[in-house]
């Protein structure tokens, strides 16, 4: 079977396909990142829940707002003097309770208790440092706004004007405060700079390896609790493939044998192939998955954290619903292929119907195999965000649909960065696969229409 | 075309037994009683409920008697909500539903036949190639992103940004067409399109967005293919210019497919985008079932899932028989 279509002409055609080709070369890449995550386990499901980062860092190269940066500074040496402080009180080593603060491979670093009490110490003056300059601030922006909007109420016909400041003054008052407030800025950045120097030799920045683990860890920043958005994305990988290629491969099984099966036995095979399909197609998708969540909660499946066995729910309805394209297409491909004179010729000199099936129909029908397993892997990865969002998807692990449906609430805080490397990387998956499945399409089954 | 329309009907009608049979098998697998009651519940709370239901019954009782209800649309008091029937809650739910889909199916519906018009007319060039290119881009984006993304940027962002132009509730709905009581007795029929724009317009926009790179490239390869049947290069043998045939000769005959893939999201109009109506908070047929599962509302699962199906399979003959109208190549008999 392989044989004979690595011969065939439609893949020749297919190899011609440059943007094919890149698309494949695209798959392969993501391929091999699911099989390092998947099978030598270079990423685990406990790394994607540690905390790498305060919560919400921006990632993407972007950097951080003056008053998020005060707030990150703040957190990073607050938490270290409550572990000193509660050691000092128990009278206890305080070392393990520091390393527990570690982000990863960004350790506390290892210095005396008096030592790092000293750089605490030293951090909150240039705090409140900061904290003065950001109240200076905070005054001029209010005076901003109090000038604007006086200047707005000269435009307002109820208001006597003569009770207002005019309006040239009021220009080049805004326009002075515009540059002092300017000017504040640029003092609280500096300030900040220095307070982050501290931070630094309070909790350093890993170097070597561990930097470079610790730079991938925080690339993209980091969700409500923290944890690593760039593991978190990568990991998905492996589900998404994990999904895919599961799903597709059961479909493409269950829908060939039945669609085979049902075109060249005919009879009452065919109709009750027939009924079970049109039924299928008869009900709601969304219906069905809405069904099957009822159907599913509270079971052992709805409830274990086995990263294979919870996703047994959502094979399930991927698989009740995807097979029936595919038997519809090998149905009508092997009604075809059936009354073809190879098929006649094989029946008169004698051979079996079980081997005319297996040996010359299906083989003749393995390109639509391909196409739709294809567009199935297509068809599951952008599922399982919808039925993670349902609550039938993964869980305890991270995925694609996990990440869009929290960055749902991320978004409202002004934080991109789960929502975006999520749908970055599935565009990517998804786009390339499409590619694929239309230059497959074109090569093997030019005449068939979308 | 009675005959034909009758036996489409009787064919489906085992169909339809078939659907209701599995589910109802299938919400039966987890004990209703107690997943809505919770694991401890006491006897006369689970028999009253039981009883309710006639989930005491034998199965096959249960499902004659469910099916010999589904014409009356009985399907019992909801669990939840004490005091109303499901059929209430059901016919409630379907005017929030068609006020958004109805314009978005034929939104899409529209601007989909121009695009890929316009895509096959200049077929191979340049502006074929981006629409197509786009038409890809489009479809590898998640449904959740666009709805969230559009969300944010059209109601959230211009609302905290206090823009003068903030049109759109973030989420929400309000009746924006009926009658409704006026002070004094009596009730008045009231109209107000803002509202409407307020509430559906948005959903509308993401709705036609998420269609349009499914159907642009459906219909355009529809087109493309009949553009190289005999009847058109006879026409353009006999001199017809292209844009003639474009319009005159082939949109009526690649409208046949067109039509039948409209036909085939019909069921949405009903159905509603579930999606949609979670996100932005509209109590149509989609968000009243979600929320019935949520709360484990048995008698509310089971009579939507009736109706959905039955709308679904109304709609699979109503496809059926138009296909046969608009194509004669397709025999009656």
């Amino acid at each position: 079977m392989m044989k004979r279509l690595a011969k065939s002409r439609g893949l020749r055609r297919f190899m011609r396909s440059k943007i094919a080709m890149a698309a494949l070369a695209v798959i392969g890449l993501y391929f091999a990142v699911a099989i390092l995550v998947g099978v030598f386990r270079v990423i685990t499901p406990a790394d994607a829940t540690v905390r790498v980062l305060p919560s919400r860092y921006p990632g993407f190269l972007q950097r951080p707002t003056l008053d998020k940066r005060f707030e990150v500074a703040q957190w990073f040496i607050d938490r270290v003097e409550t572990k000193l402080n509660f050691a000092e009180r128990r009278k206890t080593d305080v070392r393990p309770l520091l390393d527990e603060l570690a982000l990863v491979e960004r350790t506390v670093a290892q210095l005396s208790p008096e030592r790092l009490r000293q750089l605490i110490d030293e951090a909150w003056e240039v705090s409140d440092e900061a904290g003065e300059g950001f109240d200076l601030r905070d005054d001029l922006l209010d005076d901003l706004d109090d000038a604007t909007r006086e200047l707005a109420s000269h435009r307002d016909p109820d208001i006597d004007t003569a009770t207002l400041r005019p309006v040239e003054e009021l220009r080049a008052f805004i326009q002075g405060k515009r540059t002092e407030v300017q000017a504040s800025s640029g003092e609280i950045d500096s300030v900040l700079t220095r307070l982050e120097a501290v931070v630094l030799r309070i909790q350093p920045l890993p170097t070597g390896w561990a930097g470079m683990k610790y730079t991938f860890r925080t690339f993209l920043g980091s969700d409500y609790g923290g944890s690593s958005i760039s593991i978190n994305a990568f990991y998905s990988i492996k589900v998404a493939f994990q999904v895919g290629i599961v799903t597709a491969t059961i479909c493409v099984f269950i829908g060939t044998v039945l669609g085979a099966a049902a075109a060249f036995f005919g009879g009452w095979v065919d109709h009750t192939v027939m009924w079970l399909v049109s039924t299928m197609s008869s009900i709601p998708y969304l219906v069905l998955l809405a069904v099957l969540v009822y159907m599913f909660r509270g079971t052992y499946f709805d409830t274990t954290s086995n990263p294979f066995l919870s996703l047994v729910p959502l094979y399930t309805a991927f698989c009740l619903t995807f097979w029936v394209g595919t038997c519809r297409v090998i149905r009508g491909e092997v009604l075809k292929i059936k009354e073809l004179e190879y098929v006649q010729a094989a029946t008169s000199i004698g051979f079996g119907r079980f081997y005319i099936l297996l040996r010359h129909v299906v083989p003749n029908a393995t390109h639509l195999m391909f196409i739709n397993f294809s567009l199935l892997v297509i068809g599951a990865i952008k599922s399982e965000v919808i039925l993670t969002f349902l609550g039938l998807g993964v869980k305890g692990q991270p995925s694609w649909g996990r990440m869009i449906a929290n960055g749902q609430q991320e978004v409202i805080n002004f934080a991109f960065w789960e929502i975006g490397s999520a749908t970055v990387l599935m565009f990517g998956l998804v786009l390339v696969f499409n590619i694929v499945s239309d230059a497959l399409q074109d090569a093997f089954d030019p005449k068939h229409v979308t | 075309m009675w005959a034909y329309v009758l036996r489409k009907l009787l064919y489906n009608i085992p169909v339809y037994f078939g659907i209701i049979l599995l589910m109802m098998a299938a919400l039966r697998v987890n004990d209703p009683v107690n997943n809505y009651l919770g694991k401890h519940p006491t006897p006369e709370q689970r028999l009253a409920l039981e009883k309710d239901m006639g989930l005491d019954q034998p199965f096959i009782v249960q499902y004659v008697r469910f099916i010999v209800h589904i014409p009356l649309l009985d399907f019992g008091d909801s669990w939840k909500y004490e005091g109303t029937t499901v059929r209430e809650r059901l016919i409630r739910a379907v005017p929030p539903s068609l006020s958004f889909t109805v314009p978005t199916l034929l939104a899409a519906a529209m601007i989909s036949i121009v695009v890929s018009l316009v895509s096959a007319y200049y077929r191979g060039r340049p502006v074929d190639k981006t629409l197509m290119i786009l038409a890809v881009l489009g479809m590898s984006v998640s449904y959740l992103v666009y709805i969230i993304l559009g969300q944010f940027f059209g109601a959230f962002w211009p609302r905290e940004a206090q823009w003068s132009l903030a049109p759109f509730a973030i989420s929400g709905y309000e009746p924006w067409i009926g009658m409704k009581d006026v002070e004094g007795g009596g009730s008045a029929f009231f109209f107000s399109p803002t509202t409407w724009v307020t509430y559906c317009l948005l959903p509308v926009i993401v709705g036609v967005i998420v269609a349009m790179g499914y159907d642009t490239r459906f219909y355009r390869a529809v087109m493309v293919e009949e553009c190289t049947r005999d009847y058109i290069i006879t026409a353009l043998a006999k001199g017809a210019t292209k844009r003639k045939i474009m319009f005159v000769h082939m949109l009526k005959n690649a409208l046949i497919p067109i039509v039948t893939r409209v036909m085939t999201t019909l069921p949405f109009l009903i159905t509603g985008s579930i999606l949609l109506e979670m996100f932005f908070n509209i109590p149509g047929m989609g968000k009243t079932l979600i929320t019935a599962i949520n709360d484990n509302d048995f008698p509310m699962i089971q009579g939507f899932v009736a109706v959905f199906a039955a709308v679904m399979i109304l709609t699979i003959i109503l496809t059926d028989v138009i296909y046969a109208l608009v194509d004669p190549r397709v025999r009656l008999s």
